[in-house]
């Protein structure tokens, strides 16, 4: 008979295959990071480039969404639907992605057609034309998202939580409301094209790609005109303790928002800080989630996560939880803080954490788009992709005491910004 | 297209294997073939509590998450109308723990009170806040509301109200677990890197002594045909109207089925659909539209939906719509289109490939659906069906009298 009471014997991973990406760098000098992986038809080539939002100002804060946004709607040679009809023909996609210190422009494809469409995508970067008819209905799409995103209190949440962190006049803390969409004007977007968007690209590249391709990478975007403008430093610090509350009648829950800002990833102190935030509040076993969910059923789901800016990272606890029980989620929240300040871990916790962690650490790493990934946000935060491995030691050998004490040293309730709306 | 070894043990268990020894992971992908299509009326939402349930404690493990954690793993799950499906990715030298706790939960779930009581309180707010505390949330609930008369795709898998998840009494859980959590209505995928030769033998070890249910599922009753159009309006605090208009289809394996989803991605796919081109990019009532079939086994919908431009109403909308597909009925559409959704459709399949965790996913759901090779050879039926039988498909399914339509208005 089975003894099913006995858990199977486990081992936990010391190490993690990382595939380094080859580089080669186009004449104009941007660098081109890949992977090749023959066995995925797919290629995605994701352009990353560095923001320069910090001389925009705050009433033209969407001139860089819709710049990317327009780059599909129309080229010197191209309209919109013809080119909405090519790439689609082709089961190519255009996507674009916008934070707070990097934009993308990305395109994914078959390799059987990745040539075919590579001209066409140039085209996009260079001799977008951005037509006012289609920029019209852009706008109107956005303001009215932006006007359904307003009746959401997580979204609100997190814009109040932006705000209150890096200020109202830096472009990090700006809130986007509808009324913003309206002073766009087209000749702002041609402006930003021309004089600011190609700043310091990189170019991400995995799937199955060939010389034939790199090569064809190395022509089409090997003559672009790039710039090289540095932002602005941005130093942000912990304010004293403030809460904003934002009532809201009609709302069947509350969202809560609670951070301040840590260290960088670059600082010594940043991987005992990430792994003191996994037991606190990164994962499902972790004591936020234990606690507010799955001991008092407040929430369907509350956590807390590092956000990454060159600069310095920032903390936030997050979660939408039973109005009635608003007040007393931030007094457990408190409560959780002040316990991983001031009690030792337990022995089987700590265990846990540790090999959940490198577990997680290893899964993803699974396919050479997921590790591209990573390479990318390791890079350009001025790291290299040994910070995985170093990350995978760490977990492996952390002691307890780093926990308790980079979270006495960083997690400071009397410099937390407190949001609540509901 | 995804390489696979299967086997049936002796308790009925479906055991899939998808080697891919590059691979320091494994994936243990569980479906039971459960979903909200087997719940009833006053006890709706079940199935999705269920799925909650299942990370509680069972006989020898007492927090389910946490002894996977301690190997290394992360779980997951979902639930829809058709099916319940439960994934573990974990270090492939860890992959006997995944069964230990798989067959334990399979075995011996322990459903203790406390678990009941606080995923109730979870649950409860999972419902408010995906389906009452968004703008449209409720969206769902009032189309399906509307379009089902008898089959219970009529409520969506977080059930029908609050209350039916209020209302769950201990015997309903117990009986739910004993009907549906057999090994004999349930499907194991383990991917990664793994050998066919050791989950056989893993299989055989801690499942193979679950007895199988053998137990006759109910009966779900087939919603007769819709012989006249359904209207329903409804008032909200959002910025601006929406229009949702659905039409009945065939199930997924059903004859017409791939016609109605060759429609939808000729009316609705990408940017240059018909839909998005004649109605967003040229028109000034829509400011977004949609248009999918829901893909359910049973007869599913196709929708049509979208929020209006400010100003702009819902019966505007549905006018301006009727419009498009009325000349879509008459007129057909050009050759070219087939060779986009042919591009499209192998594109997908190359997609599909990239993450171990959605081969897994993929080999279950075909396997639920009669066998895996209906992954490739639904894709193969779909590339060969020609466009009149497309459009003899169409003007089946896109008559007034089979649509049902929610005006969503504005109170502004």
């Amino acid at each position: 008979m089975l003894d099913r009471s006995q858990a199977p014997a486990f081992q936990i991973p010391d190490s993690i295959q990382l595939l380094h990406p080859e580089v080669r760098l186009l004449p104009n000098g941007i660098p081109v990071h890949f992977i090749p992986t023959p066995e995925i038809q797919i290629i995605r080539m994701e352009i990353c480039v560095s923001a320069s939002l910090d001389n925009l100002l705050v009433e033209k804060r969407f001139i860089p969404f819709f710049t990317l946004e327009m780059l599909v709607e129309g080229t010197k040679t191209k309209s919109s639907e013809e080119i909405a009809d090519f790439f689609d023909t082709y089961a190519a996609e255009v996507d674009t992605s916008i934070g707070f210190e990097f934009l993308q422009i990305n395109l994914t494809s078959t390799k059987k057609h990745f040539l075919k469409v590579l001209p066409v995508f140039r085209e996009l970067l260079t001799d977008a034309v951005f037509p006012e008819q289609e920029l019209a209905k852009k706008k109107r799409q956005k303001s009215l998202q932006l006007s359904v995103n307003r009746g959401k209190t997580s979204y609100w949440a997190s814009q109040l939580f932006k705000r209150e962190m890096f200020g109202a006049d830096h472009p990090f803390g700006q809130i986007s409301v509808a009324e913003d969409v309206d002073s766009v004007q087209r000749e702002d977007l041609i402006r930003y094209y021309e004089n600011h968007l190609w700043n310091k690209p990189q170019i991400f590249l995995t799937g199955n790609v060939g010389n034939e391709e790199i090569e064809a990478i190395g022509e089409l975007l090997g003559d672009l005109t790039v710039r090289s403008i540095s932002p602005v430093e941005s130093k942000f610090v912990n304010k004293p303790n403030h809460r904003v509350y934002e009532e809201k009648k009609d709302s069947v829950q509350s969202t809560i928002r609670i951070g301040c800002h840590v260290v960088p990833n670059s600082h010594p102190d940043h991987l005992p800080f990430w792994v003191m935030n996994t037991l606190l509040g990164g994962y499902f076993g972790s004591r936020l989630s234990k606690n507010i969910r799955e001991d008092k059923g407040h929430t369907y789901g509350i956590y807390s996560a590092v956000g990454s800016l060159s600069s310095s990272d920032y903390w936030m606890v997050a979660a939408d939880v039973i109005k009635a029980h608003s007040e007393e989620v931030f007094i457990e929240i408190y409560r959780e803080v002040e316990r991983i300040k001031h009690e030792p871990i337990p022995t089987d916790e700590l265990e846990t954490l540790r090999n959940y962690m490198a577990g997680k650490l290893l899964s993803q790493f699974n396919s050479s788009f997921e590790m591209i990934s990573r390479f990318k946000s390791v890079h350009l935060s001025g790291l290299d992709f040994g910070y995985y491995q170093r990350q995978l030691e760490y977990i492996l050998s952390f002691k307890e005491n780093d926990i308790r004490n980079v979270a006495k040293k960083y997690l400071d309730p009397s410099k937390f910004v407190e949001i609540l709306v509901g | 297209m995804i390489n696979y070894q299967q086997f049936t043990l002796d308790n009925g268990l479906n055991v899939i294997v998808h080697e891919d020894l590059g691979s320091q992971i494994a994936v243990v992908n569980i479906l039971y073939k459960v979903g909200s299509k087997n719940e009833v009326r006053g006890k709706t939402g079940l199935a999705h509590f269920f799925e909650h349930l299942m990370f509680g404690s069972s006989k020898n493990v007492p927090v389910f998450d946490t002894a996977l954690e301690r190997v290394g793993g992360s779980c997951n799950a979902f639930t829809n109308t058709d099916y319940t499906n439960y994934y573990i990715t974990l270090p492939a030298v860890n992959l006997e723990t995944a069964f230990w706790l798989e067959s334990d939960r399979m075995f011996q779930l322990t459903l203790q009170e406390k678990t009941i009581e606080t995923q109730r309180k979870v649950v409860i707010e999972e419902y408010k806040q995906r389906y009452l505390n968004q703008p449209y949330g409720n969206v769902l609930h009032l189309t399906r509301g509307l379009a089902y008369d008898v089959h219970p795709y009529q409520w969506p898998t977080i059930g029908r109200d609050i209350q039916d998840i209020v209302d769950y009494t201990q015997a309903d859980v117990e009986a739910f677990y004993r009907t549906h959590y057999r090994p004999d209505n349930a499907i194991l995928v383990v991917a990664g890197g793994v050998k066919t030769a050791d989950v056989q033998r893993l299989a055989e070890k801690w499942f193979g002594e679950i007895p199988a249910g053998n137990i006759k599922k109910a009966d779900i009753p087939r919603e007769p045909s819709q012989t006249k159009k359904k209207i329903k309006t409804v008032y909200a605090d959002v910025p601006s109207d929406a229009l949702y208009k659905v039409y009945h289809v065939p199930g997924k394996l059903e004859e017409g089925f791939l016609q109605a989803d060759l429609i939808t991605d000729v009316m609705g796919f990408g940017k240059s659909s018909i839909l998005e081109r004649q109605l967003v990019q040229k028109g000034h009532v829509f400011s977004s539209v949609e248009n999918y079939v829901t893909g359910t086994s049973d007869p599913g919908l196709m929708v049509f939906s979208g929020k209006m431009e400010k100003g702009q109403t819902a019966e505007q909308a549905e006018e301006a719509l009727d419009k498009v597909v009325g000349a879509f009925l008459q007129n057909g559409f050009p050759d070219q289109f087939l060779e986009k959704i042919n591009n499209q459709a192998e594109a997908g399949l190359a997609y599909d490939q990239i993450q171990l965790i959605g081969r897994a996913m993929n080999l279950a759901y075909f396997a639920y659906l009669g066998h895996p090779d209906l992954y490739i050879r639904e894709f193969e039926r779909k590339k060969n069906i020609p466009i009149d039988s497309i459009m003899s498909w169409a003007k089946n399914i896109l008559k007034e009298e089979n649509s049902s339509v929610i005006y969503y208005k504005s109170n502004n």
